[in-house]
């Protein structure tokens, strides 16, 4: 039984105008909405490439993000990579494992005859003859004998999904708990964040906060030289002290409050925690006037004529009707753990879940939210693409009859059916652990509820 | 849930205030325990059959895994998924075994005595509570420590999601009013509670939630005799999650049945309880491992509440869209701190009731049906004959 929070991406809003503070001093040369990072030794070649939605990630030397896939205690039995093994296999799994509760493995798996393996959805990031470990990168020798680098122990792959320098489309950084699939990891190198801060991947950012999760804000009024937040407002929002040891570093700086107190300050504003938040990676601070959440850098903005409706909940997405936007999120239950979420898997999860295996039924129980014309993504995030709606494949460009429809991370977004009034998520967590695993979660801008 | 009760004793015409209001003339109470009310005896008299069979054993029975008969994914999870996922009212290919009478908790919900219908545990007459046919005997349901049941109600206590605020106004005593005021809303802070963190104390404060949980604000009347408060029915929508999915149920002609007390109170709540709503609840809540935990079956919880509904016709189809019911419920006794301007306000602006917020009404049977993937789902015999 899950007794930890919603692994959600949604812990932000667009209607409270949340800051990315600009970056300045030392770090003035890199792009405002990037993520600081500590650098650490690397092998020749490789780099850290600036994501999205979970901000800076390491790559290979073509720019490829580079994955883990960490081992995992699933509900009936293990998956994932040991150190130093890898069991991403070459062939291609032909039964269910059963690692999940409460159906059998040992069932033959859908579209065999199209099933990849997991090697060729998941290349070895292999090493060369004489690559020599580096800091923490080691080079390990597989079962067939060739070589493959290692972080932290971990072997790593890349992703036949990414083509470009800071795609991040086949695992993510914030899906690990639960009962969600035993995911890809892209390793990542530290956040630049002081000792006592941590940040967290959300749907509308990078979200600093304390080392215990309780968000991190800023005011409008504040100034690199000076705080307007007298004492009386210290009480509600209290300054993020900094130790007598804490040294200003790249966009870390240290402001003097008039009590001589010394408080941190990210890109030129001093920092402080709201003392009425209750939960972790709350946006409550945010309902003050004049006070935002921050963000170590923000993800580009949802389609144009994408609303956000208030639900008994917090804020979700929603088309230009008001009607709730889900996402559909799919792991098989085979050893090696596929994704089944994406046009171009297997759609039999899908069709049979949403519409008994009729795409029409699907595709009237969960329509796509389709784009309008001349409509385009912003970002690597929201995007348009075309469907075939006869198969929920992607169609092949100008195939007659093919639908263009928004895409998060090129997965085609739905509203449900039984959604009748802005505001209602009458299918969030529909699925196989509360869609964990598998079905439609809705996009969560803001949850209130969702964390203790 | 988590259900404020303010009770404030300014009194009707005729009454007067005695020692048994409470002081300040206002009390409050949360609920502390919620549950559906079913019966529930250690002989198990209600079923002499046994108990339902869940997801776990319905498969094998279903799907034997025979001798060089290889199972695919498709036509064996799937398939039942699919059952689940998009429910009709055909028949169980698994038999259903309801819970039996006489007895069952409940309120004489229609004001008649029918075949149908049970004896409370106190001596009722014309208990409707068809809730208890659909679940009395799936030991997910049942008490004291069925483990849905069981989780349902800690969460009532645990997740904010599920406080809401019920205000009752016009109440000279806890004893006997003739006329108080009910009003319900949803309160915005965590339940003070003991040092085990499972019991709730009186006297924590709550504030309302007019921020989130405007939709649950709702009104209704009430009297309150020999210390039992009686409401008159309300529509009602209330929030009831599980692990932090938002889910809420909606409850046709809602009536509190309650014994009051200062420290708190202890009843009913009881009506005609959505259908699809509650299905789909219980699908984004407990999916098929939770429901193997004490062996319920989606498709056919579905097709024994379609089948035993028996309140609220469909306009369109005439087919019954809501289950009597009842849910057994504890409240605690809590200060609600003074409203702003703007919570007077929409607290002002509720009506009595809340329209319809749930899941769109079931389309007809047959149409339901013809849409059915594939033949008509296999009997257990069948299936160990020629297991796809």
């Amino acid at each position: 039984m899950r007794v930890s929070g919603r692994s959600m991406l949604g812990a932000a809003s667009v209607a409270l105008a949340a800051t990315t503070v600009c970056a300045t001093g030392a770090n003035a040369a890199r792009p405002a909405s990037t993520e600081p990072y500590i650098p650490e030794a690397m092998p020749p070649g490789f780099r850290v490439e600036p994501s999205e939605l979970d901000g800076p990630v390491f790559a290979d030397p073509k720019g490829r993000t580079l994955y883990r896939w960490p081992f995992r205690t699933m509900r009936n039995g293990v998956t994932g990579d040991g150190k130093g093994e890898s069991n991403c296999a070459d062939a291609a799994s032909t039964e269910s494992a059963g690692l999940m509760s409460p159906y059998p493995g040992g069932l033959l798996l859908p579209e065999l005859e199209k099933r990849p393996s997991c090697q060729a959805m998941w290349p070895p990031a292999y090493a060369k003859d004489g690559d020599k470990a580096v800091g923490k990168w080691t080079v390990v020798t597989r079962r067939d004998g060739r070589k493959q680098w290692a972080y932290d122990g971990t072997v790593l792959y890349t992703s036949v999904r990414d083509r470009r320098p800071g795609d991040v489309l086949a695992g993510d950084s914030y899906r690990h708990e639960g009962d969600a699939p035993a995911m890809r990891e892209p390793i990542q190198p530290k956040s630049d964040v002081p000792p006592g801060f941590g940040v967290t991947t959300t749907l509308r950012g990078r979200l600093l906060h304390t080392a215990r999760g309780f968000s991190i804000y800023v005011f409008d009024r504040d100034t690199r030289e000076r705080s307007a937040c007298d004492a009386a407002c210290e009480k509600v929002f209290v300054p993020m002290q900094a130790p007598a040891t804490a040294n200003a570093h790249g966009d870390w700086d240290i402001f003097t409050r008039e009590s001589g107190e010394r408080q941190w300050m990210f890109r030129g504003k001093p920092l402080y925690r709201y003392d009425e938040d209750d939960r972790v990676h709350s946006l409550g601070g945010g309902d003050v006037p004049g006070w935002h959440n921050v963000y170590t850098q923000e993800t580009a903005p949802p389609p144009a004529d994408f609303t956000v409706q208030d639900t008994p909940s917090g804020q979700v997405l929603a088309d230009a009707r008001g009607r709730t936007v889900y996402s559909y999120t799919c792991g098989d239950d085979a050893p090696d753990q596929l994704s089944c979420e994406r046009p171009d898997d297997t759609q039999v999860y899908r069709l049979a879940m949403c519409g008994a295996g009729s795409a029409e039924r699907c595709e009237r129980n969960f329509p796509y939210v389709e784009a309008g014309p001349g409509a385009r993504g912003s970002g690597r995030l929201w995007s348009v693409v075309e469907i075939d709606p006869a198969t929920g494949h992607f169609a092949a460009n100008g195939e007659p009859g093919a639908l263009r429809v928004w895409a998060y991370r090129e997965r085609p977004v739905y509203t449900f059916a039984g959604d009748v009034q802005p505001g209602e998520v009458n299918a969030d967590g529909l699925g196989d652990f509360q869609a964990e695993r598998e079905g439609f979660r809705a996009f969560w801008w803001r949850d209130d509820f969702f964390r203790e | 849930m988590l259900l404020i009760m303010t009770v404030s004793l300014l009194g009707a015409a005729g009454a007067r205030a005695d020692d048994a209001a409470p002081p300040g003339r206002t009390i409050a109470y949360v609920v502390t325990n919620l549950s559906w009310a079913l019966q529930s005896t250690p002989e198990m008299t209600e079923c002499p059959q046994g108990l339902n069979e869940g997801v776990r054993e319905q498969f094998k029975l279903l799907f034997p895994d025979a001798a060089g008969n290889k199972r695919t994914l498709v036509d064996t999870q799937l398939r039942r998924q699919v059952e689940s996922y998009q429910p009709t009212t055909a028949p169980d290919a698994l038999p259903f075994l309801e819970g039996q009478g006489p007895v069952a908790p409940g309120l004489d919900l229609d004001g008649t005595v029918g075949p149908e219908d049970f004896t409370g545990p106190d001596g009722a007459r014309g208990v409707d509570n068809q809730m208890h046919r659909v679940l009395g005997c799936i030991a997910n349901y049942r008490a004291p420590d069925g483990p849905i049941r069981f989780f349902e109600d800690e969460m009532v206590l645990r997740e904010n999601y599920n406080r809401i605020i019920v205000q009752l106004t016009a109440v000279d005593s806890l004893v006997d009013d003739p006329d108080v005021d009910v009003m319900f809303f949803r309160g915005r802070d965590k339940v003070l509670v003991d040092a085990g963190r499972l019991k709730a104390l009186p006297g924590g404060t709550q504030r309302i939630d007019t921020r989130w949980g405007g939709r649950y604000i709702q009104r209704t009347h009430g009297h309150i005799e020999k210390g039992v408060l009686s409401t008159e029915p309300v529509n009602l929508l209330y929030p009831w999650d599980a692990f932090y999915m938002p889910t809420d149920q909606y409850m046709w002609g809602a009536r509190l049945h309650l014994t009051l007390t200062p420290e708190g109170a202890d009843g009913l709540i009881a009506g005609y309880t959505d259908v699809e709503t509650w299905y789909m609840h219980m699908l984004r809540n407990w999916s098929a491992h939770y429901q193997s935990y004490g062996k319920s079956s989606g498709p056919s919880i579905y097709k024994a509440m379609r089948r035993l509904a028996d309140g609220v016709p469909d306009p369109a189809t005439g087919a019954n869209r809501a289950i009597s019911s009842a849910l057994a419920a504890k409240f605690t006794e809590v200060r609600v701190l003074p409203f702003s301007g703007a919570e007077h306000a929409a607290i002002a602006a509720a009506k009595p009731g809340v329209p319809y917020r749930g899941m769109p009404a079931p389309r007809p049977a047959a149409e339901e049906l013809a849409e059915t993937r594939g033949s008509p789902p296999k009997t257990v015999n069948e299936s160990v004959a020629g297991n796809p």
